[in-house]
């Protein structure tokens, strides 16, 4: 998948994971804008808030717009010079813009509902508690970037760059590629849940309704796109693909295992940093911390790893209603079927489906 | 056919023939986690004790070996199976 032969012709007649191309597809037949969510009820609503509910909605909307930053970006830059099969790049491709998509939908919920978008966006790159996390976020995108562009320019070898000697071996760049994918899935199997729950918490008691919509088919995605990367992590884990590959997840998984855990520690001071001036109807610090608990349970057991916590029950159950898109009441004026493909009518016919006619 | 589904640590039921097992399962009130019901999230994973599923939509998410995916399969004969977490009942809410 990954350091093999560049990718030539974009060609998809012989895929040797079909799976990504089932991705491609389910992702394309996601296809949404933000502008199509009706937001103006959002803005009453949130001008109705108490200020320390405020601050949890923007804080959330803001962590989310870094988030989507760095997975607008990242795959292209990281993954794309390194992958070597035509699906695999696709799909990272198709995956990268979705996250674009969620970016802007971002500024469209910000510029609705607030009349200084600006001052949101620049509190961003200066909010104490969001770079502390952005840190851990890049660190190990920004350690493979800086790895395979040495790679590209220099080879394998030992070099002195800036009087520095480092040491570039395609065995190190995979150690450092098995870790961002691990540190991805991370990313988008538990970070965004964090925020997801609490835009779902607002929509639970009829508040801010636009938003949990935008939210929603942004979960629907962000589903999607983990399971990309746990199959990438599979695949990686089985060893057909690359047998070398297989020994580096081995001897990582105890450091992989701990991206997880410590992940599920900087969500729940986040829940801490959130509910700072108070809590809001339905969730507290408490509450968020087991859900993060739970779910970071939940994936680790989907990449095979041993569970981390204890927790055994969700602790917020309504949750799972709002993550399935199809599931929302609207007005019918209002109903778009989140996920349809043009041309799904069936049109295969077999000899049995004539068995009722007779002549 | 009728096929028994079989709960490990909870009980034992015939489901109607068009569900799926997800559905099947939330009509027993049996608390079963779910996300897109489309085969493509992988949250309704369950273990498969015993027995073979056949899956109405081709799933997209990974499912590792001795599992299956609740939202999209039926049961091709008896089954016995086990709930992540164990078999709970839903409580009723309004």
């Amino acid at each position: 998948m990954f350091f093999g032969r560049n990718v030539n012709v974009s060609r998809y007649d012989v895929q040797k994971y079909p799976i990504f191309e089932k991705l491609i597809e389910k992702q394309l037949s996601f296809f949404w804008r933000p502008e199509e969510v009706d937001l103006s009820t959002d803005r009453r609503d949130f001008a109705a808030l108490p200020d320390h509910e405020r601050h949890i909605f923007l804080s959330n909307l803001k962590y989310q717009t870094l988030l989507d930053s760095v997975q607008g970006r990242s795959p292209n830059v990281a993954l794309l010079p390194i992958v070597s099969l035509p699906e695999l790049e696709t799909w990272i491709e198709t995956w990268a813009f979705s996250e674009t998509i969620h970016s802007r939908s971002y500024t469209h919920i910000i510029r609705n509902i607030v009349t200084e978008p600006a001052r949101i966006f620049d509190d961003i790159v200066t909010n104490e508690a969001i770079t502390k996390r952005a840190k851990d976020i890049t660190r190990y995108y920004d350690a493979l970037i800086e790895g395979v562009s040495l790679y590209h320019q220099l080879g394998e070898g030992k070099h002195i760059i800036n009087g520095e000697e480092v040491n570039i071996s395609i065995t190190d760049l995979k150690r450092k590629l098995y870790l961002t994918i691990v540190s991805v899935n991370v990313l988008e199997a538990i970070r965004f849940y964090v925020s997801f729950a609490c835009s779902f918490a607002f929509a639970e008691r009829s508040t801010m309704e636009g938003n949990a919509k935008i939210i929603k088919l942004i979960a629907r995605d962000e589903a999607l796109h983990l399971t990309g990367t746990q199959h990438i992590l599979q695949l990686m884990a089985d060893g057909k693909d690359d047998p070398e590959m297989a020994v580096i997840a081995r001897e990582l998984k105890d450091e992989a295992r701990q991206i997880f855990i410590d992940a599920a520690e900087q969500e729940k001071d986040w829940a801490d940093y959130l509910f700072r001036d108070g809590s809001m109807i339905g969730l507290n610090r408490d509450i968020l911390g087991q859900y993060v608990e739970y779910i970071t349970n939940q994936r680790m057991s989907a990449v095979g790893f041993e569970p981390a916590f204890t927790i055994k029950q969700n602790p917020l159950p309504w949750m799972n209603s709002w993550l399935n898109s199809d599931n929302v009441q609207v007005a019918p004026q209002e109903v778009e079927v989140s996920s349809y493909l043009v041309g799904q009518i069936d049109s295969e016919v077999q000899s049995e489906d004539f068995s009722n006619f007779s002549l | 056919m009728a096929h028994i589904i079989k709960i490990l640590e909870g009980f034992s039921f015939i489901p109607r023939n068009e569900l799926t097992l997800l559905e099947a399962l939330e009509q027993e009130k049996v608390d079963v986690e779910y996300q897109c019901r489309e085969g493509f999230c992988g949250s309704c994973q369950i273990n498969l004790i015993d027995g073979e599923v056949t899956y109405t939509t081709d799933p997209i998410a990974f499912i590792p070996e001795g599992k299956i995916l609740a939202c999209c399969c039926q049961p091709k004969g008896d089954l016995t199976i086990e709930i992540p977490g164990g078999c709970k009942l839903k409580k009723n809410r309004l």
